[in-house]
């Protein structure tokens, strides 16, 4: 029974604090149910066991969501357009679509972008050290390097990225009117259709050539279902990028030890590093945690047991990352931040068929991002307190101020 | 009951018991061996399991998954002759798979 040690969700509260709630909850219990401010009830999974089952089990589905049947349960109305995408299809239709996408951006294709991202990460920090001793890294280094790399990973040509960079930052900008978003995001919209059909005609090793001229047996991917894809690589690649990497490389400066062992073999430890980064580091930034997080809803098809919880056939459930990645029985002192911890397959960038598609170039972008920083400037030190926006969900890093 | 030898490219070896019909990947996972990623959970769609076969146990591997060929052209280590996905790999009673893990995943 949960009390107020393990209510839920819960509000802001100090993250040591924070942690101990999630670990004391998935000890207690694998589900809560929680009333949603939009759609029905729904489950809230805190065990890694069975976020992993759910994830994994097509008896969970999102198709009654996709026919308009049901409101996706959520703290926020879900964006009518993100319905139509990849994210919210099932079976083998989803399976076919979302490999080709997948072979689109894949390790592969990432790997390729590594030299480049590297580039313009020195580019970056360059730029920081021309200006002086100090910087905001959020928006010196965390924000423009996701929106740079991105812009080549799609393929805009280098003339048109100025163009393209203002339009995306404008689109995502929190202080931006509606008006100018909307106006805006349709120029992006269209000088995106425009690229696609150059790509289908004049193919390069970019992800549009990829989506446009994807094919299995007799389907291509039509316009329709490639801008879905890239406008959510565009929202989910900027934002949610540029915090973890904020996040991980305030994690580290207020961690010494962990930035000293990662210091001592920078290359050989960074993708551990960044696991971890991806489970912890938000706890370990110094700003208070909430709980209650999710990931989109899915629907049981019909009863399920979930580790001793009956889940009714129609009933929805979601992930609660930060839960899962702290659940005990999975991760041995889960509130520690260690950067070469074994058991680190963190759920942050979800799991399963529906997991994050943009997972490797997230993962390449934190681990190059944060190897050339360091590299660079291995004597970096906070300069004053981390500032998040916490009235917008992505909970954005607005300042890290740093000096070197 | 089986077995997977797992090397890592710096050439630390760990072998765990398997129980007949688990993959590869999933043993791994299970017990946090480095280097395998699965984010898609072994649904075919990640190509982040992606492991090199000792050429002696190929056979026990069994053929390609439908589709499994298509994804490891698409892993960030080079695909070799002995190239799998390891979440494809279920490993069979009596059975011992030697695997080697490939520099990255990504
Ligand atoms: S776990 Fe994703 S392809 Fe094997």
């Amino acid at each position: 029974m949960s009390d107020s040690l393990t209510e839920y969700p819960f509000d802001l509260r100090p993250a040591p604090e924070a942690v101990a709630h999630q670990q004391r909850i998935a000890v207690d219990r694998p589900l809560t149910r929680v009333a949603m401010q939009y759609g029905d009830e729904a489950w809230a999974i805190h065990r890694y066991g069975v976020a992993q089952q759910v994830l994994t089990d097509p008896r969970f589905v999102r198709g009654p969501f996709a026919r308009r049947e049901r409101t996706v349960p959520a703290a926020f109305e879900f964006p009518e357009f993100l319905l139509d995408t990849l994210q919210f299809a099932d079976g083998d239709e989803h399976k076919k679509l979302r490999r080709l996408v997948q072979v689109a951006i894949s390790p592969r294709r990432v790997q390729a972008l590594r030299e480049r991202t590297a580039e313009i990460a020195n580019e970056l920090i360059d730029d920081m050290i021309a200006k002086g001793d100090t910087a905001n890294l959020a928006e010196d280094y965390a924000t423009p390097l996701p929106i740079r790399v991105l812009s080549e990973f799609i393929g805009v040509p280098v003339e048109d990225q100025p163009k393209f960079i203002l339009w995306a930052t404008t689109v995502l900008s929190l202080d931006t009117p509606e008006d100018e978003v909307l106006a805006t995001g349709m120029e992006l919209y269209s000088y995106l259709l425009d690229l696609i059909a150059a790509r289908r005609e004049d193919p390069r090793e970019d992800l549009l050539s990829s989506l446009a001229n994807a094919r299995d047996k007799d389907d291509t991917l039509t316009d329709a279902e490639i801008m879905p894809i890239a406008m959510i690589l565009l929202v989910a690649g900027f934002d949610n990028t540029a915090g973890f990497l904020a996040a991980g490389v305030s994690a580290l400066l207020r961690n010494g030890d962990q930035r000293e062992r990662l210091l001592e073999d920078l290359d050989g430890r960074i993708a551990p590093a960044v696991e971890e980064i991806l489970r912890h580091a938000m706890f370990e930034v110094g700003s208070p945690m909430a709980g209650g997080m999710g990931t989109v809803a899915m629907v049981a098809t019909e009863d399920v047991d979930l580790d001793g919880v009956l889940v009714k056939a129609g009933e929805a459930v979601y992930v609660d990352p930060a839960s899962v990645n702290h659940d005990p029985a999975a991760f041995k002192d889960s509130q520690i931040f260690d950067i070469l911890r074994e058991d680190s397959p963190q759920m942050m960038l979800s799991y399963g068929i529906h997991s994050c598609l943009g997972a490797p170039l997230a993962r390449m972008e934190m681990q190059v991002g944060i190897a050339e920083l360091f590299r660079r400037l291995p004597t970096l030190r906070l300069n004053g307190e981390i500032v998040r926006n916490m009235h917008v969900l992505t909970i954005p890093v607005t300042d890290l101020p740093v000096a070197w | 009951m089986g077995s997977v030898v797992y090397t890592q490219p710096d050439g630390t070896v760990r072998e765990l018991e398997a129980e007949a019909g688990q993959s590869v990947m999933q043993l791994a996972t299970k017990n946090g061996v480095r280097g395998i990623l699965a984010q898609c959970g072994g649904t075919l769609s990640c190509a982040t399991c992606h492991v090199y076969v000792d050429e002696t146990d190929l056979a026990d591997c069994g053929p390609l998954a439908d589709f499994e060929d298509d994804m490891l052209d698409t892993t960030a280590a080079d695909r070799l002759d002995c190239s799998r996905l390891s979440c494809q790999v279920k490993v069979g009673e009596g059975q011992t798979i030697r695997v080697t893990i490939p520099p990255t995943q990504l």
